[in-house]
């Protein structure tokens, strides 16, 4: 499988992000420094987050590990470690 | 002067409390009964709720006799928060087992004797849900979403009363987005009720017949932490009598269709609660909305 740029995977975030929201979220300044809480997921909502990054980027992640972090950024790079 | 009317509602709190601590447990029942009954009359739009919600289900077309399901239903309810308060009494003893009978299937047990594997347990509001969170914490701790109270200082006087055995409230809102997710890494059980009107975090799931707002938290929670998971009620038997059942543990792999999986999964566990409702529709709480359309 070809590995995704960081760009793509921060794109698709966004999307999932997106599609995880239960209340409308302004992602018009959606970059690296974006916090979990900026875009608004809770313990509900992050369950989707994970879900869609496992069957969509193709990475499985265990919860543990994504709730460290507090960024989308950070995230990325988790993502990119474990050869998305 | 706000928080005078707190402390005044502690105050009156307590007193309630010592009187349902000491009084006998009987006496209390009776007690509780009549305040039913007299909630019953007072709140006519919960008893129309109730009602409707019993005809709507199929379980009774007779408005007379649903009626009459729909008090015993409140009945009920007061009753658990009896039993709830004075269930240290009767499990924390050592004769537990005069009070309680369990049919725990071999694959649930399993998981529960296991100190490294968590359990997600979904329940619905029927029997009392607050004994079977009180058995299965004999195993391993609990945690579950409590509705935090508006007073302080009765916030921690139920957050003290819980903290007798080993079950921790989880906030409905808690900042902790991974909080729930903590408490399965740690192998505890995760204790969720499933069957409220979830609004926007639900999805529609048929709950007998009619489409309805399920939450999909112990779904997702199952998808992704790949944690064991189990349906459970707890059926009042007699005074202070009951049965913890559980189903065997529910198994769904993520396919790639995230509704379809909440769905199958959601599914099953309407199917689990319609059938522990038929066998005996007074002890479920039919006075929430389950169905707002």
């Amino acid at each position: 499988m070809n590995s995704l740029s960081k760009e793509e995977i921060m794109a698709k975030l966004k999307s999932i992000v997106e599609d995880s929201a239960t209340e409308p979220v302004d992602l018009s300044n959606f970059g690296p420094e974006t916090t979990v809480e900026d875009v608004g997921l809770d313990s509900l909502t992050i369950l989707d987050l994970l879900y869609d990054i496992e069957q969509e980027i193709g990475v499985e992640v265990e919860a543990k590990e994504i709730i460290a972090f507090r960024t989308i950024g950070e995230i990325t790079q988790l993502l990119i470690d474990k050869g998305a | 002067m706000k928080t005078l009317i707190h402390l005044i509602e502690f105050g009156l709190a307590r007193i309630l409390l010592f009187l349902f601590d000491t009084l006998p447990y009987r006496f209390n029942c009776s007690v509780s009964k009549g305040a039913a009954n007299l909630w019953w009359w007072v709140d006519r739009k919960r008893q129309k709720v109730a009602t409707n919600n019993i005809i709507r289900s199929g379980i009774e077309t007779d408005p007379k006799k649903a009626r009459q399901i729909a008090k015993r239903s409140i009945q009920n309810f007061s009753m658990m928060l009896v039993e709830s308060l004075r269930s240290d009494e009767y499990l924390e003893g050592e004769d537990w087992q005069n009070h309680i009978t369990l049919d725990i299937k071999p694959d649930v047990l399993e998981v529960l004797e296991d100190p490294e594997r968590p359990l997600i347990l979904a329940a619905g509001h029927f029997g009392n849900w607050e004994i079977a969170a009180h058995l299965v914490s004999r195993y391993k701790p609990v945690a579950g979403i409590t509705r935090g109270m508006n007073n302080p200082y009765i916030e921690k006087l139920v957050k003290s009363r819980k903290g007798r055995y080993r079950f921790r409230p989880i906030p409905k809102h808690d900042n902790n987005a991974g909080r729930l997710i903590e408490e399965l890494n740690q192998k505890n059980i995760l204790a969720l009720l499933f069957d409220q009107h979830a609004g926007k975090y639900g999805v529609m799931i048929d709950f007998f017949g009619h489409p309805a707002a399920t939450f999909k938290t112990t779904a997702m929670l199952h998808l992704v932490t790949k944690a064991p998971l189990c349906y459970a009620d707890c059926v009042r038997t007699g005074p202070m009598q009951f049965t913890v059942t559980t189903s065997h543990l529910i198994k769904q792999a993520p396919t790639g269709n995230k509704q379809d999986d909440i769905k199958a999964i959601l599914t099953t566990m309407n199917e689990h609660l319609e059938h522990t409702i038929r066998k005996d529709p007074a002890q479920y709480l039919w006075a929430h909305r389950r169905w707002r359309d």
